[in-house]
């Protein structure tokens, strides 16, 4: 009973500090919170193919990618083009890309989908790198116009060179997307996805269609992380090979939905958060961050391997016992 | 009127033959075990006509239709449901949520995204009142995985009889039970399949004369024999091949 009343309060709690957030830590460490919101999302979008439905994905960039370029080469190209259609400009191109894809993918699974996902994520990086005169190859497409955020009529909220708009923009974006995915997990539809994980072939003779399931939780993953790349390509100005489309951008939220946890929703987040602060304290002695990042990898595998989220529930599991058995011995003497 | 039938049915694995024209014949409402040794093709029978293998020759009618070659969802989807000889369920879901999935089958929702699961009363209602018929409401909350053996092989059973099928086949269902779970678990199955046609697997001669309106033996692929308990248990073809000359 007393978790009902406490759990509003503490989302209550949460919003606030979110809206007051650029007040109280300044502007560099906004910056820092927008980085995190985005690959949190990022994160779970790819958490809802790994943990959710078993597949691994090693090529998730491409649909961050796909989103990032799709949104800059919308606004450097069409004048005058408002901002919430070149975000969806965005978010359908990883969509398309990951309709595109769905025939083939989802009839693999494993390792052959791993890999698929090797390769098709390395394609989009070279073909990025190699059609210069589209993607602008290793420079990227920098310096687009980021148009102002406006309803017609009632308010213009300038973007370029405001941080703290940007906060809120990137805000309620990830938030909205978190919330979506997060309900989406709750359908019906995402009990049949857990369902192919623990047995596929059990959901095959309940009468679900397998490779159509897989496909729509493909294209719902692919269109989130499109859309956490095109906030990430209009928050640094920038969307080039190397920072939307490269390995890293790929394994990070494997890595980060490891750490925090992949059985767990909020996993991913707790994950990306840990390497968040972890990047900011190692930058301060160092530019190998990856290096710390392995190491607590390889920590985290050995000692937890179901994550943080894993490791909190295991602790709490044992402390529940632990209380139990002692009330039972009180009891008894 | 036959619910299933085989027409001359033959299955072979790249070379390995297993079923050499199989003509089976199910009426509707009863109950008929598939017995026989070890590797004269029983499951192979199964999987042929659910869907899992694709028959090299010869036909499936299911109610009079040709279902030769459909995908197990398809078969799923006009009423034919299956248990396995090895525990199927969803391990690391709830007793509560498999049987969920199955009751979500059987109402056809599938693609509903805008909905909140928990939220559904009546699937919740219908699946508690599942649980409560096969006696698995106190493990309600229990992952699959965790349960006993006896236990999850009720949850098994369960699942193929949650979608309501019309014809349900049953492989090995009381396979490693100890014989009170047996018990318990012929019992749940004349509970739960009143009305039902029922195609089982079995070894267990007791469960098999016990339960069985008609009983088909199957041996090396072929059928021996098909007929009424007693007259299985008097065949001579049969003892020679399976039962023996004890008397039972």
């Amino acid at each position: 009973m007393m978790k009902k009343t406490i759990k509003p309060i503490l989302w209550l709690a949460l919003l606030v500090i979110l809206i007051f957030f650029p007040k109280l830590f300044g502007v560099y460490y906004t910056n820092v919170f927008v980085t995190f919101a985005i690959f949190a999302t990022y994160a779970v979008a790819v958490n809802v193919l790994l943990g959710y439905t078993g597949l691994l994905s090693f090529g998730h960039a491409m649909f961050f990618g796909a989103g990032g370029y799709g949104t800059a080469l919308a606004l450097k190209h069409i004048d005058g083009l408002a901002l919430m259609p070149a975000i969806g400009i965005g978010f359908l191109a990883a969509m398309l890309l990951a309709l595109v894809l769905a025939p083939l993918v989802t009839r693999v699974s494993g390792t052959a989908f791993a890999m698929i996902h090797l390769a098709f994520g390395q394609l989009f990086y070279i073909l990025a790198l190699k059609l210069r005169h589209i993607t602008g190859g290793e420079d990227g497409i920098g310096n687009f116009p980021i148009p102002a955020f406006t309803i017609p009529g009632l308010i213009s909220i300038p973007l370029k060179g405001d941080p703290v708009n940007f906060y809120y923009l990137a805000i309620v974006i990830m938030g909205l997307s978190l919330w979506l995915m997060w309900f989406f997990t709750k359908t019906p539809f995402g009990q049949i996805q857990v369902g192919i994980r623990d047995n596929e072939k059990r959901i095959d003779y309940l009468g679900y269609k397998i490779p159509q399931t897989k496909a729509i939780i493909y294209v719902v993953s692919g269109a989130f992380s499109g859309l956490a790349g095109c906030i990430y390509g209009l928050f640094h100005n920038l969307v080039s090979a190397d920072g939307s489309l490269g390995a890293m951008i790929s394994f990070s939220p494997i890595i980060a939905a490891m750490v925090g946890g992949v059985g767990s929703f909020f996993g991913p987040i707790w994950g990306t958060a840990v390497f968040q602060v972890i990047e900011e304290l190692t930058h301060r002695f160092t530019d190998r961050v990856e290096l710390v990042m392995g190491v607590i990898l390889i920590l985290v595998v050995m000692f937890a391997p179901s994550g943080i989220t894993g490791a909190v529930n295991t602790m709490k599991m044992k402390w529940h016992a632990y209380t139990a058995s002692k009330a039972k011995m009180e009891k008894t003497s | 009127m036959n619910i299933l039938e085989t027409k001359d049915l033959h299955h072979d694995f790249s070379g390995l033959k297993v079923l050499f024209g199989i003509n089976l014949q199910i009426e509707e409402g009863e109950r008929h075990a598939v017995i026989g040794p070890n590797g004269a093709g029983k499951t192979t029978l199964f999987n042929t006509i659910t869907g899992t293998y694709h028959p090299s020759k010869g036909k499936v009618f299911f109610k009079g239709k040709d279902i030769t070659g459909y995908k197990p969802h398809k078969l799923a989807r006009i009423g034919m449901g299956r248990s396995f000889q090895i525990t199927s369920t969803f391990t690391r879901l709830t007793a509560f949520q498999n049987i969920r999935l199955a009751i979500l089958a059987k109402h056809g929702i599938r693609f509903n995204l805008f909905r909140h699961v928990d939220k559904m009363k009546d699937i919740t209602r219908e699946t508690e009142k599942m649980l409560e018929r096969v006696n698995l409401i106190n493990e309600r909350n229990v992952p699959a995985g965790l349960l006993s053996y006896g236990k999850s092989r009720a949850l098994e059973i369960s699942m193929a009889m949650a979608t309501d099928p019309e014809l349900i086949l049953l492989d090995e269902f009381a396979a490693g039970m100890s014989r009170d779970e047996t018990h318990n678990a012929v019992a749940l199955i004349r509970k739960m399949t009143e009305g039902k046609t029922v195609v089982i697997i079995e070894h267990d001669m007791d469960v098999v004369f016990s339960l069985a309106d008609r009983i088909t033996v199957l041996h090396y692929g072929k059928i021996l024999a098909t007929g009424k308990p007693d007259d299985i248990r008097d065949n001579q073809d049969v003892k020679d091949a399976y039962l023996g000359d004890l008397q039972v």
